[in-house]
């Protein structure tokens, strides 16, 4: 695969968003002083920058270029997956968003602790978090790398190390403050990207009498890679993706960046219009790919159709431009997810080991963002959309249960918890490895590769069956803990 | 000078281990009335059964219009056929109808929580 966009574009984008980006995080160091500041932006930011600091981290590659490459090669079925990314933010406002920010918890580690006073809890809770955010950054260090060999044509090893290192240096600098601005700056940055070229696209092409959707043509089965999905993994995918949203670390932690519960269900409200808004633009993106760039899907490169496609359709400074633009985006794409994944771990690991000061804050946050590029360097890229399911269903697995019962039910135990956590992890994770060395000719593939249709609900059973065993080992504090996440916050008086 | 008038040790701040802890003065009466009475506990337990029976309807109601897509699509494969300004009814609907349906069940399960929250309060007030 060669370059095919003029080289220089590439870099001039890479390096605008990635200098924005270290640029917002050092202004963010002259207002962040306290180590409050540092963690959790001190608890003061408004609700629409809070929604698109969200919206920004959230959309990450596989939202910008992996929905659009998924349509591309499967057409109408890769529509459920902007639907379970947008519909797992509802999941979050019903069961989570406003408890979670009431229980002052930092990271779900803490929520664990705090809820069910123990530290074995704690420190499986933390071992998964990490788990977790390490698998969902590598396809980010993937979707990096795919960009920078397409728009530059250099090594892809390169992109990847670049997202890490602008990302360590933000982080480290700034912590979650200015982390804050920039995320709400990117996911502007991101909608912009997609929206200014795709409005350009579809002007050119009415105006000069070229095919939007061929007559309907375009929404053709035939033009499909590959065969239709079966119900079953659409049901088991929108379950993956509902319930493993409100598991993420790097989401749930941008709750407590809200002031109190009710400003906690307002934001995410507000995010929910954000993504909507968002994912009309992949969807076009991919709809659009299908006639004017088919040939990526049968080079494997399906993912690079949202960069591709201004290209295909402008010659000259106006292609060069719009290319750009959406490079920029992508990349853009990468940093916030990145980040925000890194400040999570972060605060989960220098809280287990470097006793939560800044400078363990620091180190911390490198730790977490070397290991997985470690991981991306030594693996091959997957389809993005595809290899983020599968994190998604690993977490609706394991921290789904804790989080839901934990909030709503009063009889979890701790042994309960790590019982059902330890099963959904082992289940989950087992039958992703079990498909992917068995490959697609094996029985029950689609059971293996997409489960969590049925592991979730067993690590529900597990979790509710152990706390019944060990209902003696109920936490005294239920009461109150429960109390406390559920009852409105007294009126502000002045 | 005696030992009393010694400056205090300067302390290390750092992040909270267990950020469960409570900041004094916030949430008094919801957790005084939980913790010490009867009636409170009642009143607390009322809630969080009002508030969840809330979720899993809506969560329900959502999730049934939304396998009821497919669903709908394989019993009456003819629906599939329609299509308008040449975009078949089952990319309309997966890739621009849900949205609104999704925001449509957030704003209406945002009004009731904070209702539901309201009464509450008032109750608290009252007793």
């Amino acid at each position: 695969m060669n370059a095919e966009l003029n080289p220089v574009v590439g870099y001039v984008a890479l390096i605008l968003v990635s200098l924005s980006t270290v640029l917002i995080g050092i202004y963010g160091l002259r207002i962040s002083r306290t180590t409050g500041d540092f963690y959790v932006a001190s608890r003061t930011v408004r609700p629409w920058w809070n929604a698109s600091a969200i919206g920004g981290e959230y959309l990450s590659a596989a939202s910008f270029l992996g929905v659009a490459g998924l349509i591309l090669l499967s057409g109408v079925d890769a529509l459920w997956f902007p639907v379970g990314y947008t519909a797992g933010y509802l999941m979050l406002l019903l069961f989570v968003a406003a408890p979670l920010r009431r229980s002052g918890a930092y990271t779900i580690p803490d929520f664990a602790e705090a809820r069910l006073e123990s530290l074995m809890v704690r420190r499986v809770t933390s071992l998964l978090v990490v788990v977790v955010g390490w698998l969902y950054i590598v396809p980010q260090l993937h979707g990096a790398a795919l960009t920078v060999q397409i728009t530059t044509g250099l090594p892809p090893w390169v992109g990847a190390v670049a997202v890490v290192v602008v990302v360590c240096l933000s982080v480290v600098t700034g912590g979650m403050r200015s982390i804050t601005f920039v995320q709400a700056f990117q996911y502007w940055l991101k909608l912009t990207a997609l929206a200014v070229p795709i409005v350009f696209i579809l002007l050119r092409l009415s105006s000069t009498g070229s095919p939007i959707t061929d007559a309907g043509a375009v929404f053709a089965a035939e033009l499909n890679i590959g065969g239709d999905a079966s119900l079953y993994r659409n049901i088991s995918l929108v379950i993956a993706l509902l319930f493993g949203t409100l598991g993420l670390p790097h989401v749930l932690v941008r709750f407590y960046t809200n002031p109190d519960g009710a400003s906690a269900r307002r934001t995410t409200l507000i995010v929910l219009g954000l993504l909507s808004v968002f994912y009309l633009f992949p969807t076009m993106y991919g709809i659009l790919g299908r006639i004017y760039t088919p040939d990526l899907a049968a080079d494997g490169a399906a993912d690079a159709t949202v960069l591709l496609l201004p290209s295909r359709i402008f010659d000259g400074a106006v292609g060069d431009l719009l290319s750009a633009l959406v490079t920029a985006g992508a990349f853009a794409a990468f940093l916030s997810t990145t980040s925000g994944l890194v400040v999570s771990l972060a605060g989960v690991v220098s809280q287990e080991f470097f006793q939560g000061s800044v400078k363990g804050f620091r180190r911390a946050a490198v730790i977490s963002a070397l290991i997985p590029l470690l991981l991306a360097l030594a693996t091959n890229t997957l389809a993005l959309a595809g290899s983020v399911s599968m994190v998604f269903a690993f977490t609706a697995s394991t921290i789904c249960p804790l989080l839901l019962l934990g909030i709503w039910w009063r009889g979890l135990t701790d042994v309960g918890a790590v019982a059902g956590m330890l099963s959904g992890a082992v289940l989950c994770g087992g039958s992703i490895l079990a498909a992917a060395a068995l490959g697609p000719a094996s029985a029950r593939y689609e059971w293996l590769q997409q489960p969590a249709l049925w592991t979730v609900p067993a690590a529900f059973a597990v979790t509710i069956l152990v706390s019944r065993l060990t209902v003696s080992r109920t936490p005294g504090s239920v009461s109150r803990v429960l109390a406390r996440l559920h009852t409105p916050e007294p009126v502000q008086r002045p | 000078m005696n030992p009393a008038d010694d400056p205090p040790q300067r302390v290390r701040v750092t992040a909270p281990r267990s950020a469960g802890r409570p900041t004094p003065g916030s949430y008094p009466v919801a957790r005084e009335m939980a913790e010490q009475s009867e009636v409170g506990e009642l009143f607390v337990r009322s809630l969080i059964r009002s508030q969840l029976r809330l979720a899993l309807v809506v969560a329900a109601g959502f999730l049934l219009i939304l396998i009821g897509i497919p669903v709908l699509l394989a019993v009456f494969p003819q629906i599939g056929e329609l299509s308008v300004f040449t975009v078949p009814v089952p990319w309309l609907l997966l890739g621009l109808g849900v949205y609104p349906l999704v925001i449509s069940c957030a704003a209406l399960y945002v009004r009731s929580a904070s209702r539901n929250e309201m009464r509450f309060r008032d109750l608290i007030d009252e007793g």
